[in-house]
């Protein structure tokens, strides 16, 4: 059983300071359990720029449990999964105290960005990369920050071109990707059937 | 002379008429007696006074003494005023001051200096011209503008008018009725109220000449102790404020204090000013044995429900990841031991219930 005062409380409290942390949680759905949380990429790294959307799920033993994160959005980082957005990070395992937060378990997450572990990598080629070839791993994370983690205005750009050349208003393109989260095919559909 | 008209003059008075209000007033002292002794004391001082206007005409009323115009009471009032003042008039100057601040209630004194001060503007006046003036100048805010001798006295009529305090003056004319066998009975009532007129209106204002301000003064002084009580907050310098109300300056100070001690005090005092309300797992209120409870060195403070929680799983603290040592071994190593002080303790409780 999840302590319900307990949530409410950490995403009361979460969101009070938002402006200065930039780190948000909102829920996912109806349920407490099942969050989102989005942090900004630190300056100074790849991650720069970028909003990143952390799935958070909340087990019943939470907080005497870790809650289950992991990145929701794409990530080029040795410490997290390119494929599945896993998070090697301790404090979500053995490392995990009840005295901790949501917040600042985002905040240990955003950390993590600005400072990857590759001697205890999640992903393994991401880590050889790093550190390899430090150079095209910058890239690559830039890359993946400008394509995944930003709705870049250049991204955007193109995608409404392209809906609005298959002859569908502006505003009602920007609305429906915005509504569906910038993705094309989804935003095709949704104005194929409106 | 003086000494015997002033009795044969004020006792058929007493006998008259404010001897049988002094007694009415006693048993009902209701504003209307008051109002209307006032007023007809005021008129009786009003008709006096246009009489006494013409020198001539007063002159003549004191030649002819006292015991020609008994049945009027009018007249009585313009001789003693007239009788009374010079003969009072050397102790008067000189007593002055003294009477007043004796006679705060009665006033049996500054009223008739006052009055004494505006008779004898006529015949002997130089002497009290400048009390007399300062008086009206005072009044003349309520009262009307002032030309000449008759017109100043018209002032007093109408600052009559504007009285307002009358129980105070009611008090006043009491001990007059009560002095009346001592002193002249008509003017003292309208001298006053002349008297407590000049204190209403010069409750802010204090600007203070010749002796009648000096009367003014010591009855301020009454009036003074009270008001700055009344109407005035404590200023946190105030020496005469309650030491109970709380301070400002101290609670504003209080954070670096605090900054202080958590300095000087290291660890603990951090610790001890930063004691949570509620328990920071579990966000549910503390109470007084979950605060006083510190199961870890470090600090950390925890409702004993989550540190049991916490001891049934990997059994660290949660603020600084170690192990709650000795509970843990003590649980597991007697634990036989454990139950039966249990079971001790249970049995304890149920004999003192009983």
């Amino acid at each position: 059983m999840v302590d319900l005062a307990r949530v409410q409380k950490e995403l009361h409290e979460c969101n009070r300071d938002v402006q200065v942390s930039g780190i948000n949680v909102t829920l996912k759905g109806d349920s407490l359990t099942h969050l989102i949380g989005t942090i900004p990429g630190p300056i100074g790294t790849p991650y720069e720029g970028g909003t990143f959307k952390i799935d958070i799920t909340l087990t019943d033993g939470y907080p005497f449990e870790p809650p289950k994160m992991k990145f929701a959005t794409k990530v080029w980082h040795p410490n997290i999964s390119s494929q599945s957005g896993a998070i090697c990070l301790d404090i979500l395992k053995d490392q995990w105290s009840p005295a901790l937060t949501l917040k600042t378990a985002l905040l240990s997450i955003q950390a993590l960005l600005s400072a990857p572990e590759p001697d205890d990598p999640q992903d393994a080629v991401v880590a050889q990369q790093y550190l390899r070839d430090h150079q095209t791993f910058v890239g690559t994370a830039r890359y993946w920050t400008e394509t995944f983690a930003k709705t870049s205005t250049l991204a955007a750009d193109e995608k409404i071109q392209k809906l609005v050349e298959m002859g569908f208003p502006e505003a009602q393109v920007r609305s429906t990707l915005e509504a569906t989260g910038w993705d094309e095919n989804m935003a095709l559909e949704k104005l194929l059937s409106s | 002379m003086v000494s015997d008209s002033t009795p044969s003059a004020s006792i058929p008075v007493a006998s008259s008429n404010p001897k049988d209000f002094a007694r009415k007033k006693r048993a009902n002292r209701s504003a209307k007696l008051k109002q209307w002794k006032l007023d007809a004391r005021r008129e009786q001082w009003l008709s006096q006074v246009k009489n006494k206007g013409l020198k001539e005409e007063v002159n003549v009323r004191r030649n002819q003494g006292p015991a020609t115009n008994i049945g009027n009471e009018r007249d009585q009032f313009i001789q003693k005023l007239e009788i009374k003042p010079r003969g009072e008039e050397d102790h008067e100057v000189n007593n002055d001051s003294i009477n007043h601040y004796s006679d705060l209630d009665l006033n049996s004194n500054s009223p008739i200096s006052h009055s004494s001060s505006i008779m004898e503007r006529n015949d002997s006046g130089a002497n009290f011209a400048g009390s007399s003036s300062s008086s009206i100048s005072s009044c003349s805010g309520s009262g009307g503008c002032c030309s000449g001798s008759l017109s100043e006295e018209d002032d007093h009529g109408d600052d009559d008018d504007c009285m307002d305090d009358w129980e105070a003056v009611a008090d006043a004319l009491a001990a007059t009725d009560q002095k009346l066998e001592q002193h002249h009975p008509g003017s003292d009532s309208s001298r006053e109220r002349d008297e407590n007129l000049h204190l209403s209106s010069r409750a802010d204002v204090s600007s203070g000449i010749t002796e009648n301000d000096t009367t003014k003064k010591s009855e301020h002084r009454g009036l003074a102790s009270s008001h700055p009580v009344s109407f005035n907050a404590w200023r946190p310098d105030d020496a005469f404020r309650p030491q109970i109300l709380p301070n400002l300056s101290k609670q504003f100070n209080f954070p670096m204090n605090s900054e202080r001690h958590c300095h000087g005090g290291a660890v603990w005092g951090c610790k001890r000013l930063s004691v949570p309300t509620s328990c920071p797992i579990c966000c549910e209120d503390l109470d007084f044995t979950d605060t006083s409870f510190l199961p870890c060195t470090c600090g950390f403070v925890l409702c004993l429900f989550c540190h049991k929680r916490i001891l049934e799983e990997d059994g660290r603290c949660p603020g600084c990841r170690k192990q709650y040592n000795h509970e843990p071994v003590e649980g597991e190593a007697t634990l036989d031991g454990g139950s039966l002080k249990f079971q001790l303790a249970r049995s304890c409780s149920m004999i003192s219930r009983s």
